[in-house]
């Protein structure tokens, strides 16, 4: 759907991109991560052609992206605004003009956006009289009124309440549905473990990872499982015996506990259960891997968490 | 739909609904108006008594002239050739304030020249005027009728005078028609800083608040400039013609109300005041006639249909000209408020040329007026001075050659002010420098 080959940018001799091939298949929702300053804003820019990259290029559906192109292309940047002024009905019936839509398809659009929303009230609403939230919501709308194949959001859910990030992500995850390929940067690891299919994270102007979101989380996996029980911990230790380690323990109530565990010897997970049935209470147990946050924090901070 | 235009629909609809807009087509030409009163109210301010020096070489006059009745104008006759320079210096002509000079062809050409030292007031003007007429009409129907006066005037033509500054005989410095120019250059000078400070803090608003970035996913930067300035432009356009139909109200208002008698030269009907003076109504002629320089400016010398056509030519490029600036001083700054110290010398620019404009008015065919009607930061002012002034024959094609370097010029300032918008409109947060400019500039 979407190639970017060995994209550099520089500002002032300051390198903002260097040298980051990415691509993007159609129908998946894919995560661009990294710190801040990382280059991240400048690559989404590249590719909806605000700015020009120095070396590299990008293609859309295997051809050279042009201007044409654009109006296939929803953008929500980080730092968004409206005209205050305007209308809800006016902002959208301008912003989607721009994007070659008709005045009957913003209409269309638009009234069935609200719908979907709930919040058909707020048309003709100026925007100095709604909400930040409210606001925001009202600048998703305009980001995809004219249904575009590629969603390019920056930092969507910065500025929402949980109910409205969940609105959002269930948005996207319907539009995956539809077929349609998202690419979002976000700071908001949960989300991006929850929704994303691939991720690729940035550091530095450069491209350090790149992969599925479940691949990436394996390939770092230490070996650690987690058990959720009820009952005591003196026995849940003695269980363990010399098979296994306990690594780490949470309480989560009177004799309710969260125990991490590794594995000694040719001891797996089937073993570990074997053992434990008949100690303890087990209410889940599973294979810990690690979040988008510790690998995100690892991988920029080379540290581990 | 062109994306250009989108933009420039936006921007229109965004200034015409403003409160400081509507505000502005009310107050502007109510200013203007009030303007006018005053002028019209205090215009008239001239010496109660005049003395002049008919001089008649060849003795048409005979030595005679109908005296006013009120004695406010006294006549002296000489009857050699006397040089405007010894008239001017001599010590026994200081008592003159005029010399009118008679030459043996005004009875046939109907041409005299009254060479003034200070400029008289219309009722002084258009006495003497009538005093020559009534003791030519005598010496004509003498020498070349058997009609009676009556019967001569009822059939004459008024005689041209043409008045003249006695230092300044060819009347080169001053001219009441290069005020209209000054108008209409002003007019355009000041919509050019207003709507130039609109598109100014357009920009820096739209940049302050990001939506510049939604609308650069869809348009070009170039194409969002020129947009807004295309915007914002009809917008000043829409506020002229309010500004133009209500001054035209408001004087034909005045006109017909507040001042009444004031006299227009189209309705100036010499048979009739002929024949108040001979009917003894002589005191009474003038006074109903009160007249001054500014309401012959604003109601004879004005010629808006010649006038408009090169207004609007030279008000679009000056205002893309000087717009451009504005948008790339806009789209460069760090912050709404930074950049205002840039904002400083297109002021001095445009305060340069609206002095071109009056040193235009006072030296029309000077040198330096010729180059600042070349010059794209002048030109929109000295050409509407100098237009209405009226170019000399065989220099017409002068404007035309000012317009077209002044349209290069905007077409040159769009596509540089371009390269400033388009890699300054997402700089955000910096302090604005000149050096920024000149790599800005570089980066095409």
């Amino acid at each position: 759907m979407l190639q970017l080959t060995s994209i550099t940018k520089s500002y002032f001799q300051k390198i903002a991109v260097d040298d980051v091939s990415l691509s993007l298949n159609e129908g998946e929702i894919f995560g661009l991560l990294g710190p801040n300053g990382a280059g991240k804003t400048t690559l989404i820019r590249i590719i909806n052609r605000i700015i020009e990259p120095e070396k590299g290029e990008v293609r859309f559906n295997g051809e050279l992206m042009k201007g044409k192109h654009l109006a296939e292309i929803g953008y929500l940047p980080e730092e968004r605004g409206l005209y205050k002024t305007m209308t809800v009905y006016d902002h959208a019936m301008f912003l989607g003009r721009l994007r070659r839509m008709s005045k009957d398809e913003v209409n269309k659009s638009l009234n069935n956006w609200l719908e979907k929303f709930e919040i058909t009230s707020w048309k003709n609403k100026r925007i100095e009289e709604l909400s930040k939230g409210m606001a925001q919501k009202v600048q998703f709308i305009c980001a995809v009124l004219h249904e575009p194949s590629l969603l390019i959001l920056d930092e969507p859910f910065s500025g929402f309440d949980p109910v409205n990030v969940e609105l959002i992500q269930n948005e996207l995850k319907a539009m995956k549905k539809a077929g349609k390929t998202i690419m979002l940067s976000s700071h908001n690891m949960k989300s991006v473990e929850e929704i994303c299919d691939r991720a690729a994270l940035i550091h530095q102007s450069k491209k350090i990872l790149e992969g599925s979101v479940i691949n990436l989380r394996e390939d770092r996996k230490d070996g650690r499982y987690a058990v959720k029980f009820k009952g005591n911990m003196l026995a849940f230790t003695h269980a363990l015996w010399t098979g296994f380690e306990l690594i780490d323990k949470e309480e989560l109530a009177k004799d309710r506990f969260v125990a991490y565990v590794a594995m000694r010897g040719e001891n797996n997970f089937q073993d570990l259960l074997k053992t434990l049935i008949g100690q303890i209470e087990i209410e889940a147990a599973w294979e810990v891997l690690p979040t988008m946050q510790q690998i995100f924090i690892e991988t920029v901070t080379g540290k581990s968490i | 739909m062109n994306v250009s235009w989108l933009i420039a629909q936006r921007e229109l609809k965004e200034r015409i609904k403003t409160r400081s807009f509507i505000g502005m087509a009310i107050a502007g030409p109510l200013l203007v108006l009030l303007l006018v009163y005053v002028l019209f109210s205090v215009g008239e301010n001239n010496k109660p008594h005049w003395n002049v020096l008919i001089v008649d070489p060849v003795g048409i006059m005979d030595n005679k002239i109908l005296a006013n009745t009120n004695g406010n104008i006294s006549y002296d006759f000489a009857n050699n050739y006397l040089p405007l320079k010894d008239f001017e210096k001599s010590k026994r002509f200081q008592k003159y304030d005029a010399l009118l000079e008679l030459n043996e062809k005004i009875l046939s050409n109907k041409a005299a020249f009254l060479f003034y030292k200070e400029k008289p007031s219309f009722v002084f003007a258009t006495a003497i005027q009538f005093h020559l007429e009534r003791r030519l009409e005598e010496v004509m129907i003498k020498r070349f009728s058997k009609m009676t006066v009556q019967e001569f005037r009822g059939i004459k033509q008024p005689i041209n005078v043409a008045f003249r500054n006695l230092y300044d005989p060819k009347n080169e410095s001053y001219s009441l028609s290069g005020w209209v120019g000054f108008f209409f250059g002003g007019v355009i000078l000041l919509f050019i800083l207003l709507f130039g400070m609109t598109i100014l803090r357009s920009v820096s608003s739209e940049k302050s608040n990001r939506i510049v970035e939604v609308l650069l996913a869809s348009v070009k930067p170039r194409q969002l400039m020129f947009g807004k300035i295309a915007g914002i432009g009809i917008a000043a356009l829409i506020q002229f013609v309010i500004w133009t139909i209500l001054i035209w109200l408001g004087l034909f208002i005045l006109r017909e109300t507040l001042f009444p008698d004031m006299m227009d030269l189209s309705n100036w009907d010499v048979s009739k005041i002929a024949d108040q003076a001979s009917s003894g109504l002589e005191d009474g002629l003038f006074r109903s006639k009160v007249y001054n320089d500014f309401v012959e400016l604003v109601y004879s010398r004005i010629q808006f249909g010649d006038m408009l056509v090169f207004f609007l030519l030279f008000f679009i490029s000056g205002y893309i000209f000087y717009g451009t600036f504005f948008a790339a001083l806009g789209a460069t700054s760090g912050s709404e408020n930074d950049g205002q110290q840039f904002v400083l010398p297109i002021m001095v620019l445009l305060v340069i040329a609206l002095w071109a404009g009056y040193y235009t008015m006072q030296n029309p065919l000077s040198q330096l007026t010729y180059i600042l009607s070349f010059l794209p930061f002048t030109s929109p002012m000295v050409c509407m001075v100098k237009l209405a002034q009226g170019y000399s024959l065989g220099e017409g094609y002068q404007i035309y050659v000012s317009f077209s370097i002044l349209a290069l010029s905007s077409y040159a300032t769009l596509r540089l002010a371009g390269r400033l918008y388009q890699n300054g409109i997402l700089q955000f947060g910096h302090r604005l420098r000149l050096t920024q400019f000149v790599t800005w500039l570089k980066n095409g």
